[in-house]
C-alpha cells in the first residue's frame, strides 16, 4: 500500500545518483577554483595542483562524504580521493615514459634505421645515414646465446622444484628467489672478474651473453614453475598409475599441457635480459659495424648504443639514442604482450579457486 | 588388523613373513637419468651463487686486504697513485641506501593506491588493463628509463626540487648550499627514478596479498558499519602489512642494486651527503663502478671488485629476507 511511496534504501548500491553528482562537484569546483588561481596570479600550474587543488578537494570530498554518511564519510571521500590521485600519478609517469619514447623515438626510425650499422656516422651526421641493424643483430646474438643456456637450465630447475620429492627444494626455491633480485653490475663484474683471471674468456659477445644467464634464470624458472604448478597433479597421478615412469609422464602429459606456460616464461626471460645494460658495458666493447663473430671482438648491441650515444651532445645523436629506445622498447612490448596472451587463458580460471581446492 | 594377529599367532611354528617394503619398485633407468638432470639443473643455483662470490672475493682481496675494514666506513677514494691506491666506498654505499631509501618512500604510498585501486575499486575488466600497464612499467629496461630520466623528468623533478628548496628549506633535509646551481644530479631525482622503476614491484605483491584477503571479512566490517577508511586500517592493512613489508623491501633490495638509470641521472661526486636530498653531492655503489670502470687500473679494478662483492652480499641478505616474508605472507603459494 504505502510500501512504494517509501524512499528505498539501498546500502548495497555503491553509490546513488545524487551522490555522484556530489563527487563530481567536489572534483571540478577546485578544478575551477585552481585555473583561476592559475590565470590570475600566473603561479605554477603543477604547484597549483599539489598546493591548491589537491587539498581543497579532499577538503570538498570530505564534506561530501559527511554529507552523505555523517561522521564515517569523513575519512572515506579522502581516502578514496588520495588513492585515485596517487594511482592516477603512477599512470601518468608510465605513459609519459611512453609518449617520450614514442614521440622522440619516430623522428629517428626510417627504413635504413634499421637496416644500417653506423660505420660511416660521427655526432653531427644527419638521421639519412646509419642506423641500429648491426645492434639488433648483436641483440639478437647475445641473447641468443643465452636463450639457448639459461632456458633448458631454467625450464629444468622448474621441473625439479615441481616433480622431484626432494627434501632440500624450498632451499633451492629461495636460492632461486635471493638470484632474481642479483644487481645487473654484480652479474657483469662476475664474468669480468673471470675475464681478468684468465686466458679462456676475452670481452665478446659470448662473454656478455654469459653474464645475461644468472639474471634470465631465475625469471624463467620462476614462470616456468607458475606454469607447471598450473597442471593438475592428478593428471600426473594418473598417467603414473598407469605405469607411465616419471619421464614419459612430463614429456607425453604435463608437457603438452603446459607449453604456453613455458612459452610465456620463454618470454618474459628474454624481456627480461634484452634490455640489460650494466653487464653489456662491463663485458663487450661496442663498435659501429655489424659483427656476427659472438666469440670475438667488439659488438654493438640495442642497450649499449643506447648508452653510447644518450649523453652526447649533438642532437642527431640523442636522436639515434631515443630511435634505438624505441626499437627496443616495440621489441620489449612484443615480448610481453605474446606472454599476454599466452599466459591469459591458463591464469584466468586457475587463479584463487584452484589452488583452495588442492591444498 | 586383529584377524590378522589371530592368524599369525595360530601359526607359532612358522616363521613372521618378511615384512614388505612399500615402494614402487626402482626407478627405471629414464627415470633415473630424469631427476639427476633436473637435480643437476637445480644445483646449478648454489653453484652459480658460490661462482659469483668465489670469484668476487678472489678479485676483491688484494684491496680488502689493502683497506682492511676502512673499505666500508672510509670516505676517501684516491686513485691518482697506482701503487697507493686508497679506496674506500662509504659515501658511496650511503648515497646507495639514501636513494633507496627516498625511492621507497615515494614509492610505497604510490603502490599500495595502486594495489587498492586495482582490487578495491576498478571492475573487472578496468583492473586488468591497469595490471597490465604496471607489469608493462616493470618490463621496461632501466636504459629507457635512464633516458627518459635524464631528457624529459630531470628537467621538470629541478623545477619541483627548487620548489622544495624555496618553500620548505627550513627543514634540514631540503636545504641546499647554492641553490642556484639548480638541483639536477641530486639523490632526490635519482630517488624518483628509482621509485619509477620499483613502484611495479611493489604493487605487484601488494596487489597479490590484497586480493587473496578473506572477502567475508572485509564484507563483514563493511556490514558491521565500517567506512572504507575504517576497514582499510583496521582489517586490510593489519592483515595484509606482513606482505606489503616483503614487497617493500624487494623494492629495497632491487633499489640498492640499480645501475644504469642511476648513472644518468645522478652526478657522482665522491662526497658524503647525509640527508640534503636535494644537492647535487654523492653517489650509489652501482653506478660508481660503472663510472670508474672505463678508466681503472688493474689495482683499481680490485677494489671495483670488492665494491661488487658488497653490493651483492647487502642485496642477497635484502632479497633473502623479503623472500622469507613474502613466502610467509603469501601461503598460497606454497606447492
Amino acid at each position: 500500500m504505502t510500501f512504494a511511496a517509501r524512499p528505498t534504501i539501498q546500502p548495497w548500491r555503491r553509490a546513488n545518483k545524487k551522490r555522484i553528482w556530489q563527487i563530481v562537484a567536489a572534483s571540478v569546483l577546485p578544478a575551477i577554483l585552481t585555473g583561476v588561481l592559475v590565470l590570475l596570479t600566473g603561479i605554477d600550474p603543477a604547484l597549483a595542483t599539489v598546493v591548491v587543488f589537491l587539498p581543497l578537494q579532499l577538503v570538498l570530498a570530505s564534506l561530501v562524504g559527511f554529507s552523505a554518511y555523517g561522521r564515517r564519510g569523513l575519512g572515506d571521500a579522502a581516502l578514496v580521493v588520495l588513492t585515485i590521485f596517487l594511482s592516477a600519478f603512477v599512470m601518468v609517469l608510465l605513459l609519459s615514459v611512453l609518449y617520450s619514447v614514442l614521440t622522440e623515438g619516430a623522428k629517428a626510425i626510417s627504413w635504413q634505421f634499421f637496416s644500417q650499422n653506423n660505420v660511416y656516422v660521427s655526432g653531427t651526421t644527419s638521421l639519412d645515414y646509419g642506423g641500429v641493424g648491426h645492434a639488433i643483430i648483436g641483440s639478437l646474438l647475445v641473447v641468443g646465446i643465452t636463450t639457448i643456456v639459461a632456458v633448458p637450465l631454467g625450464i629444468s630447475m622448474a621441473i625439479y622444484l615441481t616433480q622431484s620429492q626432494s627434501k632440500i627444494k624450498n632451499l633451492v626455491r629461495t636460492v632461486t628467489q635471493a638470484l632474481s633480485g642479483l644487481p645487473s653490475v654484480v652479474s657483469g663484474l662476475f664474468i669480468l672478474s673471470i675475464i681478468t683471471s684468465g686466458d679462456f674468456l676475452t670481452k665478446s659477445g659470448f662473454a656478455a651473453s654469459l653474464a645475461l644467464i644468472p639474471l634470465m634464470l631465475p625469471t624463467v624458472a620462476r614462470v616456468a614453475e607458475e606454469a607447471l604448478k598450473l597442471v593438475p597433479a592428478d593428471l600426473r597421478y594418473a598417467a603414473l598409475a598407469l605405469g607411465a615412469p616419471n619421464y614419459r609422464a612430463f614429456f607425453q602429459v604435463i608437457l603438452p599441457a603446459a607449453k604456453s606456460g613455458l612459452i610465456t616464461a620463454l618470454l618474459l626471460g628474454l624481456a627480461r635480459v634484452i634490455g640489460e645494460t650494466a653487464p653489456l658495458i662491463l663485458t663487450l666493447n661496442t663498435n659501429n659495424g655489424t659483427s656476427l663473430n659472438p666469440f670475438e671482438g667488439a659488438m654493438a648491441t640495442l642497450p649499449t648504443y643506447i648508452y653510447s650515444y644518450l649523453s652526447s651532445s649533438f642532437v642527431p645523436s640523442q636522436q639515434r639514442a631515443w630511435g634505438a629506445a624505441l626499437v627496443l622498447l616495440i621489441v620489449v612490448a612484443v615480448l610481453f604482450g605474446l606472454a599476454r596472451v599466452l599466459g591469459r587463458s591458463k591464469s584466468l580460471k586457475t587463479k584463487p579457486t584452484n589452488k583452495k581446492a588442492s591444498k | 588388523m586383529g584377524k590378522l594377529r589371530l592368524m599369525s599367532e595360530s601359526s607359532v611354528t612358522k616363521p613372521a613373513p618378511v615384512r614388505r617394503k612399500l615402494s614402487a619398485g626402482p626407478l627405471s633407468r629414464g627415470d633415473k637419468w630424469f631427476f639427476r638432470t633436473t637435480s643437476i639443473a637445480a644445483s646449478f643455483a648454489f653453484v652459480l651463487v658460490a661462482l659469483v662470490l668465489i670469484f668476487l672475493s678472489l678479485k676483491a682481496l688484494p684491496a680488502l686486504q689493502n683497506q682492511g675494514i676502512d673499505f666500508i666506513f672510509g670516505n676517501v677514494w684516491d686513485a691518482a697513485d697506482d701503487t697507493n691506491l686508497i679506496m674506500q666506498i662509504g659515501p658511496m654505499l650511503w648515497g646507495s641506501l639514501l636513494i633507496a631509501l627516498i625511492g621507497v618512500l615515494i614509492a610505497t604510498p604510490m603502490a599500495i593506491s595502486m594495489a587498492y585501486m586495482i582490487v578495491f575499486m576498478l571492475n573487472s575488466r578496468l583492473a586488468k588493463v591497469a595490471t597490465t600497464l604496471v607489469d608493462l612499467l616493470a618490463a621496461l629496461p632501466s636504459v629507457i628509463i635512464g633516458l627518459w630520466g635524464f631528457y624529459v623528468f630531470t628537467p621538470v623533478a629541478d623545477q619541483w626540487a627548487s620548489i622544495l628548496n624555496k618553500y620548505l628549506g627550513w627543514i634540514p633535509i631540503f636545504q641546499v648550499e647554492n641553490p642556484e646551481y639548480g638541483f639536477r644530479g641530486s639523490p632526490f631525482i635519482a630517488g624518483w627514478i628509482v621509485a619509477v622503476m620499483i613502484v611495479p614491484i611493489i604493487t605487484s605483491i601488494t596487489r597479490e596479498i590484497f586480493s587473496q584477503l578473506d572477502k567475508d571479512l572485509i564484507n563483514g566490517a563493511l556490514a558491521l558499519g565500517g567506512s572504507r577508511l575504517s576497514v582499510f586500517r583496521k582489517v586490510i592493512l593489519p592483515t595484509a602489512s606482513g606482505g606489503v613489508v616483503g614487497g617493500v623491501l624487494l623494492g629495497l633490495g632491487r633499489a640498492i642494486g640499480e645501475t644504469v638509470a642511476i648513472f644518468y641521472v645522478l652526478q657522482i661526486s665522491f662526497d658524503i651527503n647525509l640527508g640534503q636530498v636535494l644537492e647535487t653531492r654523492g653517489g650509489a655503489v652501482a653506478s660508481w663502478i660503472l663510472a670508474r670502470f672505463g678508466e681503472a687500473t688493474a689495482n683499481e679494478q680490485s677494489g671495483l671488485m670488492a665494491a661488487g662483492l658488497v653490493l651483492f652480499i647487502i642485496t642477497l641478505i635484502i632479497n633473502s629476507i623479503a623472500n622469507v616474508i613474502v613466502n610467509r605472507a603469501q601461503p598460497w603459494r606454497k606447492d
